[in-house]
């Protein structure tokens, strides 16, 4: 089932939460809502749930408006962050609530009941713990029961709000990589927060950037990545070494006020003077897995850039601490400064 | 030999252990068992015969039965109240959280004196009743209100801070799931608030038991019909017979004992079954 969201506006006294969105979301995408704490990427997924009530707008799934239908209304599955399980009752009786509270015509039987809820645990696996309570589970396991129980009742979309935010990176790790393989089985519509680059870009479908209640950027992952459409969307995905046309004219050509985004990678180092190169001093330097990160500070202004390089190019030509050396921009992207669009992009060829 | 004392990072334990010991010893378990000392120096056949009495039974029946009204009638007010509090932000809602505590304070027989005078036939709000045949005051009503008033308190305080803690996804989880809000309330909020009801009613009717300022001026002290068990103890004990007061005590006693315990046990039950 589709979701179009139509100039929806949200807002709580002079706060502005979301100032008229736009979006859609294809049958079967799984979407991520990527941006810092407070742009609003939650109070979207709860308007679209039916947990919040808009200001104005339209949020219609496949093509029927149901901006005033309540939560109850809406067959969506919600997954909370904090699992809001419901604590007195077991795991079984969890993912059987939503069909226990079925109107009387369409509720199974209860043969049928255990059947299903049997089925869920196992997709889940934890039917070997259908018996205990959540307090005698851990926080990995606690959020696949609410995934059952949100799946329980045959939802046409699937909204989950940051649901491995409160796990340790190895649980996360395991736990979006087996929700992408779940939604590969399942297909159904879903769309889900998270402030956490890596989760967004390495799970979903398309990523849609928030920033301050507005959407930035809607593209796919290596869209979003590898051009991003706007300098909150350079800052906020991956790192990026800024430079100032005042102060480095040289990168950023004759422009007038503009900054020069650069990821480190995209950095070349060497020993020996380029016509566009920047001196600098190597501060640091880490090595971490396969890449060697180096902090440098250029002459003479100080300003500290970083170089992230992969072991074999490092190892090919060695530095240390405290050497004095040249480094060069392979790919630069220019936005004029205090300004959403970018300018005009500039590729640097130097060889 | 049996090991009192796990290790334990702890420290203090024996000190602790004692001063409770101790405490409990002086304030409860002492006065407590000298009411058998002196129960039982007046022999069983008089004990049987005194607890046997008629009036005695009558003023039994009505303490506890008006006792348990109460705290009933307390339960689910108490938690109506405790909702509003919890769930609504309105003006006046400091005061109105401070008014559930005034019973604790007021001198028990002033609360007596005003509710009796309220509630008098030709009190301010006894006339209206008047007007249907109904007394209120000097009835056995009278002591239930009373114990009502005395009650109150003890269901708010337990119940709020859970409600308070209650988080609301789990009725907004609920809400998703598709469960009416009749639903929700009765298979998810009403479950994990049961055992603090249960513990509000378990103090609310404990403290009823034991009134007796605020009963007296309300009840009409009518033996056979709103006589309650405090004043006959009292009665007896102007009269000195000391034997007849702790005899009526130690039933009185006895009885809220095998009440409480009941109602703990199912508490317990009721926790194990939630887990913590």
């Amino acid at each position: 089932m589709s979701i179009t969201i139509q100039n929806l506006n949200k807002q709580f006294g002079n706060f502005t939460a979301l100032n008229n969105i736009n979006l859609e979301v294809e049958s079967g995408e799984l979407v991520a809502l990527l941006g810092p704490s407070g742009c609003g990427k939650t109070t979207l997924l709860r308007i679209i749930g039916g947990l919040d009530v808009q200001n104005s707008g339209n949020i219609l799934f496949h093509g029927k408006n149901i901006a005033h239908r309540n939560a109850r209304e809406r067959s969506v599955g919600f997954v909370f962050q904090h699992y809001a399980l419901f604590r007195h009752m077991t795991l079984f009786e969890n993912v059987a609530f939503g069909l226990r509270v079925k109107p009387k015509k369409e509720r199974h039987n209860e043969t049928e009941i255990k059947r299903r809820v049997h089925e869920l645990l196992q997709l889940v696996q934890l039917d070997w713990l259908a018996d205990r309570y959540p307090a005698q589970l851990s926080g990995g396991q606690r959020q696949r029961v609410a995934l059952a129980r949100a799946l329980a009742v045959e939802p046409q979309i699937l909204l989950l709000d940051e649901p491995f935010g409160a796990l340790d990176t190895k649980v996360r790790k395991e736990l979006r990589r087996w929700l992408r393989r779940l939604h590969d089985e399942l297909h159904v519509t879903s769309v889900f927060v998270t402030h956490d680059q890596e989760e967004a870009l390495e799970v979903a479908d398309r990523i849609v950037v928030m920033n301050k209640g507005e959407i930035e950027q809607v593209g796919s992952p290596d869209e979003v990545y590898a051009n991003p459409g706007s300098p909150f969307v350079y800052e906020f995905i991956g790192n990026v070494n800024l430079f100032h046309s005042r102060t480095h004219a040289l990168w950023t050509h004759q422009h007038g006020d503009a900054i020069a985004y650069v990821r480190p990678h995209d950095i070349e180092i060497s020993s020996d003077p380029h016509p566009s190169s920047l001196t600098a001093i190597v501060k640091q330097i880490r090595a971490i897995g396969p890449t060697v990160r180096l902090e440098t500070a250029t002459l003479p202004d100080g300003e500290i850039v970083e170089i992230e390089l992969s072991r074999e190019r490092f190892n090919a030509t060695p530095v240390s601490v405290g050497d004095k050396v040249f480094i060069y921009p392979r790919h630069i992207r220019l936005f004029e400064e205090k300004k959403k669009n970018p300018e005009f992009s500039a590729i640097a060829h130097h060889s | 030999m049996l090991k009192l004392k796990e290790h334990s990072v702890l420290p203090g334990f024996n000190l602790a252990l004692g001063f409770t010991l101790l405490y409990l010893s002086l304030i409860v378990l002492i006065p407590l068992s000298s009411l058998f000392f002196k129960t039982a120096t007046s022999g069983w056949d008089n004990f049987w015969e005194i607890v046997t009495n008629e009036r005695v039974l009558a003023s039994l029946r009505v303490t506890f039965f008006s006792s348990l009204i109460a705290a009933a009638l307390n339960a689910i007010f108490g938690l109506v109240i405790a909702w509003v509090l919890t769930r609504y932000t309105f003006p006046g809602k400091r005061l109105i959280d401070a008014l559930v505590d005034l019973p604790f304070a007021l001198p028990t027989a002033v609360a007596g004196i005003t509710l009796a005078m309220l509630y008098a036939p030709n009190g301010w709000i006894g006339h209206y009743f008047a007007e249907y045949d109904i007394k209120i005051a000097y009835t056995p009503l009278g002591i239930v209100i009373a114990l009502t008033f005395i009650g109150l308190p003890f269901v708010v305080r337990t119940v709020q801070p859970v409600l308070e803690e209650m988080e609301s996804e789990a009725e907004e989880a609920a809400a998703c799931l598709g469960a009416s809000r009749w639903n929700t309330v009765l298979r998810v909020i009403f479950p994990s608030i049961y055992p603090a009801l249960l513990t509000g009613f378990a103090l609310a009717f404990a403290r009823s038991i034991g009134e007796y300022g605020s009963v007296i001026f309300i009840a009409g002290n009518m033996p056979f019909i709103s006589e309650i068990a405090p004043l006959l103890i009292v009665a007896k004990l102007e009269q000195y017979d000391y034997a007849g007061a702790t005899a009526i005590a130690l039933v009185m006693l006895l009885i809220s004992f095998m009440l409480l315990l009941i109602i703990n046990g199912l508490q317990g039950w009721s926790n194990r079954r939630g887990m913590k």
